[in-house]
């Protein structure tokens, strides 16, 4: 499939879920991070457009892996504004074309290419000094993160649209090959196609509203911040969500958070204030009173980058729906977290 | 990004990374990027001395013998080789030893640093004296010539034995102005400083770049409370108008001198922005009083924390 399919077959789908028509849509956004590189393909928001009967007006976003909350954010302030009424996002990315040492080379471009990239570093490998790092301040053990990886794999067995609906036992995550030290291959989300869709209106009634759309930076080199274990983008763009929502971490059900490599679960859950820092991980060594990631996360699910931040949304009110729960939280990153968008739902 | 205008605009940085340094993280790249080769390689992350944070590989036999906290010395080596064959060397970083040395801490330093003619003398003068149990002023050693309007800041030495100290490492920290007339150097002993550390003071010195670089070096970026001084003035030609007026008025140097001067201006202004991460304060001199209270805060505070 390519990557007009991919989105194709996402938009269908969206209209289908809706209360409104295709014709209903006003505008249309599209996150997307390598179309050029991988695909050959820039100009995005037009070809999306084109795939529906009216061709709308659109245009696309880019925030590395954080393109697509970064495009429903986008929506958010259309709305809003009064601009537009009723918006389709769409995130997509097409990656298995191109060979993985092109695929490395463009998720290179959301570091910093003057102070990171000319090491030969790769996101396997900063996310590999960050483990490194944390490891080494907080104690955390090999035998511990696997649980991770191994979590995420269990909750994606039931999910239709997973790239891997297989569970692995945790022993199997730290027996796998070596990618970036400490991180192994199980520990890191793999090279995916996909896309998704969803409709956001001001018009149209659902039971399931965005309570709060927020978003926050970082400096985009780990080079340039005192601290690598803990994101404060995703500190800032979680409280201010909260404030915005009127909510505490407690009163949130469901989360779906940005698990590009293990670790970057255990600093979320840390950052977004469900676990004190170095203890993230008891939200996987015990059963946690909230879902994280239960459709498998970027992990298991699979990291089609732009698709992770619209996807998540989508996953989070379907949990709400078959769960009967109020509210969800989507937290979706790029980089190192250099971006970081927040969202949270609630399900009436 | 490998192209002969990329790799000259890296050149341009590439010297502030030679510095010794510590690891903070490392990790081993098995699966490098395109254009970096088929082996794995050991990047660390690595805080040089002067507190700035830099990627640099990793020159060590065994990657299994790396610890978070060892030392670790720059060397130029070879990274990669473009599609044009043109080679790009860049710094790494070599283990220095395998037992995580501590951060030695022996004690503050005040450090005022800015363009000629902002007010470095003045206000080194009026803390020393007002404040003088608490600081005081390190002799600046010079080969330049005593004039008339020169405070009691200086040591005047011969070239020559600037040389010899220099040579001995007596000297730790150094720079060369080179001017119209003659090449002078300017530097601080370490043994002057720690005269003044011995008798339970903070050792005020007056730096510029090169000064500055070689103290945080030498000491430890930990060591220095770094102050910069601004001129007055909302642009940098402001800035530099307002320094040009101060050094005609206080007619100590001659034209040519001072064309010098406002040429080192510039660049030390540039300095400023570049270098941020070398400064803890900034302030701005437009009123001795308040520049006066604004560091008496600050000396305070240090002089009641011990030197371990």
């Amino acid at each position: 499939m390519s990557l007009r399919d991919l989105m194709a077959e996402a938009i269908a789908k969206a209209i289908d879920d809706a209360g409104c028509t295709a014709l209903d849509i006003d505008t249309v956004i599209v996150g997307n991070m390598l179309g050029e590189r991988l695909s050959g393909q820039a100009h995005l928001g037009a070809l999306a457009a084109s795939l529906l009967p009216h061709r709308p007006p659109a245009l696309r976003a880019e925030a590395a892996c954080a393109s697509g909350s970064v495009a429903v954010h986008t929506a958010c302030a259309l709305l809003e504004s009064g601009r537009a009424e009723t918006v389709l996002v769409i995130g997509a990315e097409k990656m298995t074309d191109a060979t993985n040492e092109v695929v490395a080379a463009g998720l290179m471009g959301a570091a910093d290419a003057d102070l990171d990239s000319p090491s030969g570093l790769t996101f396997p490998g900063i996310f590999g000094l960050i483990t490194a790092r944390y490891m080494h301040e907080w104690g955390l053990t090999r035998e511990q993160l696997n649980l991770v990886s191994a979590k995420h794999h269990a909750n994606a067995v039931l999910n239709p649209f997973a790239q891997f609906r297989t569970a692995i036992p945790a022993e199997k995550i730290g027996q796998s090959p070596l990618v970036a030290d400490p991180l192994r291959l199980l520990d890191c989300s793999p090279v995916s196609d996909g896309a998704a869709a969803i409709i956001l209106s001001t018009k149209t009634k659902s039971d399931v509203r965005l309570a709060a759309s927020s978003l926050a930076t970082d400096a985009v080199s780990i080079t340039e911040r005192p601290t690598i274990t803990s994101f404060p983008a995703s500190r800032e763009a979680a409280e201010r969500a909260y404030a915005d929502a009127g909510l505490r971490p407690s009163d949130i059900s469901v989360v779906e958070l940005h698990d590009c490599f293990s670790i970057a679960a255990l600093i979320s859950l840390e950052d977004m204030g469900f676990a004190s820092p170095g203890e993230g991980i008891s939200l996987y060594s015990q059963e946690p009173d909230i879902a994280v990631n239960g459709t498998g996360g970027l992990k298991a699910c699979g990291h089609p980058v732009a698709a992770t931040g619209v996807k998540q949304i989508g996953d989070v009110c379907k949990q709400l729906r078959t769960g009967k729960k109020r509210y969800g939280l989507a937290q979706n990153f790029g980089g190192a977290c250099a971006t970081c968008c927040v969202h949270i739902l609630e399900h009436a | 990004m490998t192209n002969p205008a990329t790799l000259h605009r890296a050149q341009n940085v590439r010297n502030r990374r030679i510095q010794n340094g510590t690891i903070v993280s490392f990790t081993t790249v098995r699966h490098p990027p395109e254009g970096f080769g088929t082996q794995p390689y050991t990047i660390g992350l690595i805080a040089l001395e002067d507190g700035t944070r830099v990627m640099g590989r990793l020159l060590s036999a065994e990657p299994a013998s790396i610890a978070i906290g060892m030392h670790v010395a720059p060397k130029m080596r070879l990274i990669a080789v473009n599609k044009e064959g043109l080679r790009r060397y860049d710094v790494a970083y070599e283990i220095l030893s395998d037992v995580p040395a501590k951060e030695e801490f022996r004690g503050y330093i005040i450090a005022l640093t800015g363009p000629s003619g902002v007010g470095k003398t003045t206000v080194s003068l009026v803390l020393s004296t007002r404040a003088g149990e608490f600081v005081e002023r390190v002799p600046i050693l010079t080969t330049r010539e005593a004039k008339e309007g020169d405070a009691d800041e200086y040591t005047y030495v011969t070239a020559e034995a600037f040389a010899d100290l220099e040579k001995a490492g007596e000297i730790v920290a150094v720079t060369h102005i080179p001017s119209a007339s003659e090449k002078r150097s300017y530097g601080y002993r370490a043994k002057d400083i720690e005269k003044i550390w011995s008798k339970g003071k903070i050792p005020v010195v007056i730096t510029e770049m090169h000064l500055l670089q070689g103290l945080a070096s030498h000491f430890g970026r930990r060591s220095i409370l770094s102050f910069g001084l601004l001129p007055p003035g909302k642009s940098k030609r402001q800035m530099l108008s307002s320094l040009l007026h101060r050094l005609r008025s206080r007619g100590r140097d001659t034209e040519p001198e001072i064309e010098d001067r406002m040429r080192n201006a510039k660049e030390d202004l540039t300095f400023f922005e570049e270098r941020q991460e070398l400064f803890d304060h900034i302030i701005v001199n437009d009123h001795l009083e308040t520049v006066f209270e604004h560091l008496k805060g600050h000396v305070l505070k240090y002089a009641e924390e011990p030197a371990q």
